[in-house]
């Protein structure tokens, strides 16, 4: 038997012997024996609470007072569902978004990277004028991985590219990465199977390597133990198979496949296009390593020639996981922000409503007090409901980010790096207790401050609050609901200012007309010869032509808003007219299928195709940069040349420019119209090895099926993708602004109707405590038009203080919203006239119940009522 | 505690209990009452204690291992707890006892600096 068991078992015999002594000596002084008794119980003073003292000697009084506390809690928050489910409602939402959020933010920005000591590995990039380019070429790679001392590896990556994996007979398309040796080790991953491959795989001209992800080796290859050192035959060339990825693997992107990428000195391995990482040697600081790097860029612009010497600035590096998150994190801590604010309106909404009821309780917390209870006492039973509140919110918040957290992510328009990450793990655990937990306290403090001046008798007498007292609860109250009223004002104009994005967005002169425009692509493999692929286009073209319902067939290297093929470029003989350019090679109808506008001179011929004199036709935006409104039809371009420098090794002849066309999108909604130059498909680079094919129909029917047979009839095997229609595409240009809108278009709608129920709560709840006042202003000849005009008046008043407040508070948190916005200023005189008057409209329309119902009010009634 | 206006009744200061249930422990073991009982003699009524208050007090103390508790019986052969002074309890009074004269001459003089 614990010692408290022992001390406390005869307690109660001990209280009841002691009082008996007293009264024996009481009757020994000559008292009755009632008088005795009496006075002995007087004298002993209140029996329950001595009990209660000793007892709590013994115990951990706090977690006994906690579990009674939370049990009273619970039953207090039955007696009254209807607050309950709205409050545990309201709560849900504001933490099942948070936690929603705050999963992304986690996985994007927070999680460390899936690798060991991923915090050692790091990016280049060359920082110039404040701004990070974050790709080297091919020899700035091999420069830093020769001369930096500080990483165990240095590697590079060259993006993604689909490949047709043959095995026999039976083709399938696979992702291939491009990464040169070392890659691995960087990332600290070493194959289940065989190994890296070596420095040889990359060489010029050299021999292929690749490795396997797991998946690929499981499903294709069967798990087959003997793969290492076997050929495997990517678009008809040979690759040695050097090793197979654990399982689980992860990279930027999923990919099937890593192969070798090779150090040729071609177009594709001279520009800035290589991520390049490398992995810190143990014990080496970053800031160490950064200086080394600053060091060794400048050396290698020592020595690099000219057309070596692509980058800019110094040598830069960082963290690899902040470079991934760098371009989401603006995004996400604005929805994080965002989320934050509508959880504080939750949060304001329910504190609110707690405060109102506590109307209904004054009389209960008296006679608590008026038992003995102390403030901390007090307290500590407001925190328990206010835990109930928030615990059972945050659960059911929980509840719903979890089940939706899928479909959430997977509607997210942008690519996320590693974003099969993103889930509920104990980092948002936390998150959402923490959340709940402040929450709890704030609600818990709320109810506990408006008791402090709670007046006991004229509360117990009477059943009605003093005058005072109204006064502090109504000031605490009206900042809450004017609070609101601010934040949700914020939220509003932020979703205001991306729904005006998004409409300029819509309102973007793309160039062309996508009505009845179908857009389909076809990669070619790396081994089909450019005058092959043309014609095979041409025959497709013809085929096409012909299936019913089509007006035109076009080809385009890359369609608008599809992707972006550049080529260094200059104005023949003008090395100071030099650019980084578009290049599109077009089939003949092209402009005439895309409704693009011949400015000057003249669209392709079909003799553009079959001579083999070098023509090109050029966009008003280079015509402007280069020819600045002088005309330049007759006048010659050179592909591949950059200030005099060639940068492909076929020479390429000048061409002769023949039109100029009005400008279309490239590959963003949002940006103006890159330079442009269209080249006759049959003369044309195949730097992309794919195809954008455009089809006009006559009306909107369904082609897509004549389509793909036209092409499979020439070509059985030709990959199809991307059929789409235009207007599609367009809509997956502006997705991510669309789903932004969205966003916050629902938090901020969420926050009205939030503010909606506070305001009207706040007025139900004032009036009702005025129902009196009201009354005898009534029976002293105020008019109904009078008291409407007092209640919206108060309405109108609490929500101009909150607008206000909002609208400073907005002057200065929307310039940070300035990177999501298309020709909205973060002040936008439309957004900030309009919103406001939204808002007091709604502030108004929560005042609309409670106002009738004061004009309502019978002065008899209320008066009797007293 | 008791709020009576008998001026001459001064309120225990909290913590001060403890002191005079270890002092009246001094003389030997008691039970409740008479721990009471002594007090409110020994300091001739001036010092009033609610007397239930003792109990937490007992207990607390018990819980420091100051005094002990155990069952006996009492003059008329009752049943009754008696609390007895632990050596650790004895340390404890003296360093209380030491203490308290400290004060209460500190607040004398303060109270009559002229003598």
């Amino acid at each position: 038997m614990s010692r408290r068991k022992r001390m406390l078992e005869n307690l109660d015999a001990d209280v009841r012997d002691h009082i008996e002594r007293e009264t024996q000596d009481n009757i020994a002084g000559g008292m009755s024996p009632e008088e005795a008794r009496r006075r002995a119980f007087l004298k002993f003073g209140n029996v329950s609470r001595v009990r209660e003292d000793t007892r709590n000697v013994w115990t951990f009084v706090w977690l006994e007072q906690i579990l009674l506390d939370l049990r009273f809690a619970l039953r207090m928050l039955r007696k009254s569902p209807g607050f309950t489910a709205v409050a545990i409602l309201t709560l849900a939402l504001g933490i099942g978004a948070n936690t929603a959020i705050f999963s992304i933010v986690d996985g994007v920005i927070l999680r460390p990277l899936p690798y060991p000591q991923s915090d050692r590995i790091v990016y280049f990039g060359w920082l110039d004028k404040q701004q990070l380019i974050p790709d080297l070429s091919i020899p700035e790679l091999a420069f830093i991985r020769d001369h930096a001392t500080n990483f165990t590896a240095v590697a590079g990556f060259q993006g993604y590219a689909d490949k047709e994996l043959s095995q026999g007979p039976s083709k399938r398309w696979v992702t291939a990465a491009f990464i040169t040796d070392g890659f691995f080790e960087t990332l600290g991953v070493s194959p289940q199977l065989g190994h890296p491959f070596a420095r040889q795989f990359t060489r010029p001209g050299g021999a292929n390597a690749a490795v396997l992800t797991d998946s690929l080796w499981r499903s294709v290859f069967a798990s087959d133990p003997n793969i290492i050192g076997r050929q495997i035959i990517l678009d008809n060339e040979p690759y040695t198979v050097t090793g197979v990825l654990p399982p689980g693997f992860e990279y930027t992107q999923p990919a099937d496949v890593f192969v070798s990428l090779h150090f040729d000195n071609d177009l594709g391995n001279n520009g800035l296009n290589t991520d390049v990482i490398g992995r810190l040697k143990p014990g080496v600081s970053l800031s160490a390593a950064q200086a080394e790097a600053r060091l060794v860029g400048s050396q290698f612009f020592a020595q690099a020639s000219a057309e070596q010497r692509q980058g800019a600035g110094v040598l830069h590096l960082d963290r690899y996981q902040d470079y991934l998150a760098s371009g989401h994190r603006s995004t996400l801590l604005i929805l994080l922000s965002a989320v934050g604010l509508l959880l504080l309106i939750a949060c304001a909404n329910v504190a609110s409503l707690l405060l109102a009821r506590a109307t209904s309780r004054q009389k209960e917390i008296s006679i608590r007090l008026a038992l003995g209870a102390g403030p901390r006492r007090l307290l500590q039973q407001f925190l328990a409901e206010g835990l109930i509140l928030g615990i059972t919110g945050a659960a059911a918040g929980l509840a719903a980010a979890v089940s939706s957290l899928h479909i959430f992510v997977s509607a997210i328009p942008w690519d996320l790096p590693l974003m099969d990450r993103i889930a509920l793990d104990a980092r948002v655990l936390f998150f959402t207790t923490a959340v709940a937990l402040a929450a709890s306290v704030i609600f818990g403090l709320a109810s506990f401050f408006q008791t402090r001046k709670l007046d006991l008798n004229s509360t117990l007498k009477e059943g009605h609050a003093v005058a005072g007292t109204r006064r502090t609860r109504t000031t605490l109250l009206n900042a809450l609901v004017i609070g609101e009223i601010a934040i949700s004002l914020m939220l509003a104009l932020g979703a205001g200012l991306l729904v005006k994005t998004l409409y300029n967005l819509y309102q973007v002169n793309l160039g062309f007309n996508p009505d009845h425009l179908v857009l389909m692509h076809t990669p070619f493999r790396s081994n089909m010869s450019d005058a092959k692929i043309w014609n095979f286009e041409r025959q497709a073209l013809a085929r096409i032509q012909s299936i019913p319902g089509v007006q035109s067939p076009a080809i385009v290297s890359v369609a608008p808003l599809h992707g972006q093929g550049n080529v260094p470029a200059q104005r023949d003989g003008h090395p100071e007219n030099s650019l980084s350019t578009e290049y599109r090679a077009i089939s003949a109808d092209y402009f005439a299928t895309m409704g693009i506008p011949i400015l000057r001179g003249r669209a392709f011929q079909q003799t553009d195709f079959t001579s083999s004199a070098p023509v090109a036709i050029i966009n008003e935006t280079l015509a402007r940069d280069w020819w600045s409104g002088q005309n330049p039809i007759g006048d010659r371009v050179v592909i591949g040349e950059y200030k005099g420098r060639q940068y492909i090794n076929i020479p390429q002849p000048a061409l002769q420019v023949i039109g100029v066309v009005a400008d279309v999108k490239g590959r963003l909604l949002d940006r103006p119209a890159p330079d442009m130059v269209y080249v006759p498909a049959s003369q044309a680079l195949q730097m992309n090895r794919s195809s954008d094919w455009i089809i006009r129909t006559k009306a909107s029917m369904g082609i897509a099926a004549a389509l793909r047979k036209a092409i499979t009839d020439i070509s059985p095997d030709q990959r199809i993708t991307d059929l789409q229609p235009m207007s599609q595409l367009i809509g997956t240009a502006v997705a991510q602004p669309s789903f932004l809108a969205l966003l916050m278009g629902s938090f901020g709608a969420l926050a009205l109707l939030l503010t909606l129920g506070g305001v009207y709560g706040l007025l139900s709840f004032q009036i009702a405590q005025r129902t009196h006042e009201i009354g005898v202003r009534i029976a002293l000849g105020a008019t109904r038009r009078q008291i409407w005009r007092l209640v919206i008046g108060r309405a109108a008043k609490v929500a101009a203080i909150g607008v206000l407040i909002g609208l400073f508070a907005a002057f200065g948190l929307t310039r940070l919203m300035a990177s999501l916005l298309f020709s909205v200023q973060p002040i936008d005189p439309l957004v900030f006239a309009s919103v406001p008057i939204l808002v007091l409209f709604v502030a108004l329309l929560a005042a609309y119940i409670p106002a009738r119902r004061a004009m309502r009010v019978d002065p008899m009634v209320a008066l009797r009522h007293e | 505690m008791s709020t009576r206006e008998d001026t001459k009744r001064v309120e225990l200061l909290q913590g001060t209990l403890d002191l005079l249930i270890l002092r009246t422990l001094l003389r030997g073991p008691a039970h409740g009452y008479a721990i009471a009982k002594a007090i409110e003699f020994n300091s001739d009524d001036v010092l009033q204690v609610e007397q239930g208050s003792l109990y937490p007090a007992l207990h607390r103390l018990i819980k420091r291992r100051w005094i002990s508790a155990e069952e006996g019986a009492s003059e008329n052969n009752r049943r009754a707890k008696f609390y007895r002074l632990t050596p650790k309890g004895r340390r404890q009074l003296a360093l209380e006892t030491s203490k308290w004269d400290k004060l209460a001459r500190a607040i004398a003089r303060i109270l009559q600096p002229a003598e």
